[in-house]
C-alpha cells in the first residue's frame, strides 16, 4: 500500500497551493474563500490518513467537526459577499480601505 | 492473478450492463407510456403510426434523436457545454449501483447505500447549472439558476425525509431497510412515516423537475430552460437523464416505504402461499410502476406552481414538518412503537 | 504497482493539477469547477483510506451544497471589476512571493513530515478491513459518547451560521400582493398619460 508519507506530502502540496493562491489572487475575494477551503481539504486528508495509519478514529471526528465549521464558513462568507456587492458593487479586495484606524 | 482480477473487472462490467440496457429500454418506453397515458386523459389516442399500436414509436424518437446534428452556439463555451449533459447523465446512472432488486440481487451492497444516494442525487444539478452557464443564452442561464435553487431546496426536505426512514430502520444498507420491513402490508414505512412519504415523493418530483415543478423548463416561460440551446444527442442525453432519476425516484419509493421486493401479501394466510411464486423484482417494479404512472398522472393534471410558491412549499412547509415527523419517530424509535420500532 | 497505489496516485495527480488550475485560471467559474473536481478527487483518497463516511459526506455537502452556492454566487453577481488580471500573463511581484511561499511551505513540511519522520517502517501500512467492517457504526458510536458535546456544539454552529446567514442576506418582506380596492379605485388618468407632439418631431 502506499505508504503514510506521500499521503502526507499530497496534503503539503494542497496546503501549499492554497497559501499560494491567497497570496497571487488578492483581488478577487471568492478566490480567497476557494483558497481557504483547498486549505481545510489539504488539512482534513492529514487527519485521515493519519487516522487511518494510527487506527484511531478520533481523526476522523475532527475532519467531521472541520467539515461542518467550514460549510458554516462558506454560507456565511457567501453571505456577506452578496451584501458586500449589493452595498459597493464590487468585491475588489484592493477598494476596500473605508475603514481607517 | 492477473487473469482472475481481469475475470472479476468484466464480471463487474456484465453486471452494470445489466442494469444499464433494461434502464435504457425502460426509459425509451416510458417515453412512449408517457405520451399515451396523457393522451388518453386528454381523450387522444396518443402516438399509434409507428409499428403496431405504435410500440416502436421510442425507437423512432431515438433514432432521430442520434441522426441529428449537435449544434454548439459559436458563444458558447464549447468544452462545458458539451460536458453538462454527461455531468447530468452520470450520476443518474452512477445512483443505480447500489439499488437492491432482491435480496441478493444488487450490484454493490456498500453500507452507506442511502449517503451514496444522496451524494449522487445532489451532483445531478452541476450538469444543468453547467449547461445554462456554457450555453450563453439568457433563458437557458435563468432556467439552469431556477433548477439549481429549486433542486437544492428540495434536496433538505428530501434529506430529513429520508432519515426518518434510517432511524426507522437503523441501518443505511438499502437491503437491511428493505428487510426491516418485512412483516405484512401494514409494517412498511409508508403507514408510521406517512408524512415523510408524502414530503419524499413530492420532493422526489421536484427534484427531478418534472410538473408541476418543471420551472427550470417552463416552455410557456423560458422556452425549455437550461437545454433550450441543446439539439440531437446531447439533448438525449439530457432526456436520458432526467428519466433516469425519475426511475431512480420511483424505485427508491418503493424500497423505501413500500417494501421494495417484499409481496404484498406476506402474512397473509391463504394468499401469500398463492403467489410465493413471483419473483420478488416482479413485486419491486409493479410498486415502481405505480410510481411512474404517478408521475404522468401529475404532469396531465396540475398547472405548473409559481415560483415563489415552489419555494414556499419547499422550505416553509416541507422542512418544518418532515422535522417534526423526525422527533415523533425519534420518540417512537426509544418506545419501541408497534411492529415498526 | 499495485492496483491501490495506481489509483492513489491517478486521484492524487487530479486534485494537485485541479488545485493549480484553481488558483491560476482567470474566470471564476473556471476556478468553482476546478475545486469540485479537487474535492472528488480528494473524495477518492478518503476512500482509498477507508473513511467511506467522510468520503461520501464530501461529495454530499461540498460537491453538493456549498460548490453549487459558490457557483450560484459567482454566476449571478458580475464581478468583471475583479477579476484576475492575467497572473501567468504579467510577471508581478506578487507572483514571485507566492511562487516562493508555497515551495517554502513544501519545503518545510517536506523536512518536518517528510519520509524521514514518517518511515514505512514506523508506520506500517495498516491492514485491509473486513467487508463486515461499518465505517459509519463505528464513527457514530465515538462521536455520540466521546464527542457528544462537541456534536452538540456544532449543531449550535450550524444553527447560529443559518441565523446569521438569513439575516445577512433578508431584504425585507417584498411578496407580491394584489390590492382589490386599490385596482377597483384606479381612474383612466392614472394609467394613461396623452402627449402632446408636434406633427414635425417625427423621426
Amino acid at each position: 500500500m502506499v505508504p503514510l508519507s506521500h499521503f502526507l506530502l499530497l496534503g503539503a502540496v494542497l496546503f501549499s497551493l492554497g497559501v499560494a493562491g491567497i497570496v497571487l489572487n488578492r483581488r478577487n475575494i471568492i478566490v480567497l474563500l476557494m483558497c481557504v477551503e483547498l486549505m481545510l481539504l489539504a488539512v482534513n486528508t492529514n487527519f485521515i490518513a493519519f487516522s487511518r495509519y494510527l487506527d484511531d478514529v478520533a481523526g476522523q471526528i475532527f475532519v467531521f467537526f472541520i467539515l461542518t465549521v467550514a460549510a458554516a464558513e462558506a454560507a456565511i462568507g457567501l453571505a456577506i459577499l452578496v451584501l458586500l456587492f449589493r452595498n459597493r458593487g464590487t468585491i475588489d479586495v484592493a477598494v476596500m480601505d473605508e475603514l481607517k484606524g | 492473478m492477473i487473469t482472475e482480477q481481469l475475470f472479476t473487472l468484466a464480471w463487474i462490467l456484465v453486471k452494470i450492463l445489466a442494469i444499464l440496457l433494461p434502464l435504457v429500454v425502460v426509459i425509451a418506453y416510458t417515453t412512449f407510456f408517457e405520451r399515451k397515458v396523457i393522451g388518453y386523459m386528454q381523450v387522444r389516442i396518443g402516438p399509434n403510426r409507428v409499428g403496431p399500436r405504435g410500440f416502436l414509436q421510442p425507437w423512432a424518437d431515438v433514432f432521430k434523436l442520434l441522426l441529428k446534428e449537435i449544434i454548439v452556439p459559436s458563444a458558447s463555451n464549447r468544452f462545458l457545454f458539451l460536458l453538462a449533459p454527461i455531468l447530468a447523465l452520470a450520476p443518474a446512472l452512477a445512483a443505480w449501483a447500489v439499488i437492491p432488486f432482491d435480496q441478493q440481487l444488487v450490484l454493490a451492497n456498500v453500507n452507506a447505500g442511502l449517503l451514496f444516494l444522496l451524494a449522487m442525487t445532489s451532483l445531478g444539478v452541476y450538469g444543468i447549472v453547467i449547461a445554462g452557464w456554457a450555453s450563453n443564452s439568457k433563458y437557458a442561464f435563468l432556467g439552469a439558476l431556477r433548477s439549481s435553487a429549486q433542486i437544492i431546496s428540495y434536496e433538505i426536505a428530501m434529506g430529513i425525509a429520508l432519515i426518518g426512514v434510517l432511524m426507522a430502520a437503523g441501518s443505511l444498507n438499502l437491503t437491511e431497510i428493505v428487510m426491516a420491513q418485512s412483516g405484512n402490508l401494514l409494517s412498511w414505512y409508508w403507514l408510521p412515516l406517512f408524512p415523510l412519504f408524502v414530503v419524499y415523493w413530492i420532493a422526489g418530483v421536484a427534484e427531478t423537475n418534472r410538473l408541476p415543478f418543471d420551472l427550470a423548463e417552463g416552455e410557456s416561460e423560458i422556452v425549455a430552460g437550461f437545454h433550450v440551446e441543446y439539439a440531437g444527442g446531447a439533448f438525449a442525453l439530457f432526456f436520458l437523464a432526467e428519466y433516469a432519476n425519475m426511475i431512480l425516484i420511483s424505485v427508491l419509493t418503493a424500497l423505501l416505504f413500500f417494501g421494495g421486493w417484499l409481496s404484498p401479501f406476506q402474512g397473509i394466510p391463504v394468499l401469500e402461499e398463492a403467489f410465493a411464486w413471483v419473483p420478488g423484482i416482479a413485486w419491486l417494479l409493479l410498486k415502481s410502476a405505480c410510481f411512474m404512472f404517478m408521475y404522468l398522472w401529475l404532469r396531465a393534471t396540475f398547472p405548473r406552481y409559481r415560483y415563489d410558491q415552489v419555494m414556499r412549499l419547499g422550505w416553509k412547509v416541507f422542512i418544518p414538518l418532515t422535522t417534526f415527523w423526525i422527533i415523533l419517530v425519534a420518540v417512537a424509535v426509544r418506545l419501541g412503537v408497534g411492529p415498526w420500532f | 504497482m499495485t492496483g491501490q497505489a495506481l489509483i492513489f496516485y491517478t486521484f492524487a495527480a487530479v486534485a494537485i493539477f485541479s488545485a493549480l488550475m484553481v488558483i491560476t485560471v482567470q474566470n471564476a467559474v473556471r476556478a468553482v469547477l476546478f475545486l469540485v473536481l479537487a474535492f472528488v478527487a480528494t473524495a477518492g483518497v478518503w476512500l482509498l483510506m477507508e473513511a467511506e463516511f467522510l468520503a461520501i459526506i464530501l461529495v454530499l455537502v461540498y460537491v453538493g451544497a456549498v460548490m453549487v452556492l459558490f457557483l450560484f454566487v459567482v454566476m449571478m453577481l458580475d464581478f468583471t471589476g475583479a477579476t484576475q488580471k492575467g497572473p501567468l500573463r504579467y510577471l508581478r511581484p506578487s507572483m514571485l512571493l507566492g511562487v516562493g511561499l508555497a515551495l517554502g511551505v513544501v519545503f518545510l513540511l517536506f523536512t518536518v513530515i517528510g519520509p524521514k519522520q514518517f518511515t514505512i517502517m514506523d508506520y506500517p501500512s495498516p491492514a485491509a478491513r473486513g467487508a463486515d467492517y461499518n465505517d459509519v457504526a463505528h464513527l457514530g458510536m465515538v462521536m455520540y459518547t466521546d464527542y457528544v458535546l462537541a456534536f452538540i456544539a456544532a449543531g449550535c454552529l450550524l444553527l447560529v451560521a443559518m441565523v446569521a446567514a438569513i439575516s445577512l442576506a433578508y431584504r425585507g418582506h417584498r411578496a407580491k400582493r394584489q390590492r382589490p380596492s386599490d385596482q377597483v379605485k384606479v381612474k383612466a388618468s392614472d394609467r394613461i398619460r396623452l402627449v402632446k407632439m408636434s406633427p414635425g418631431s417625427r423621426g
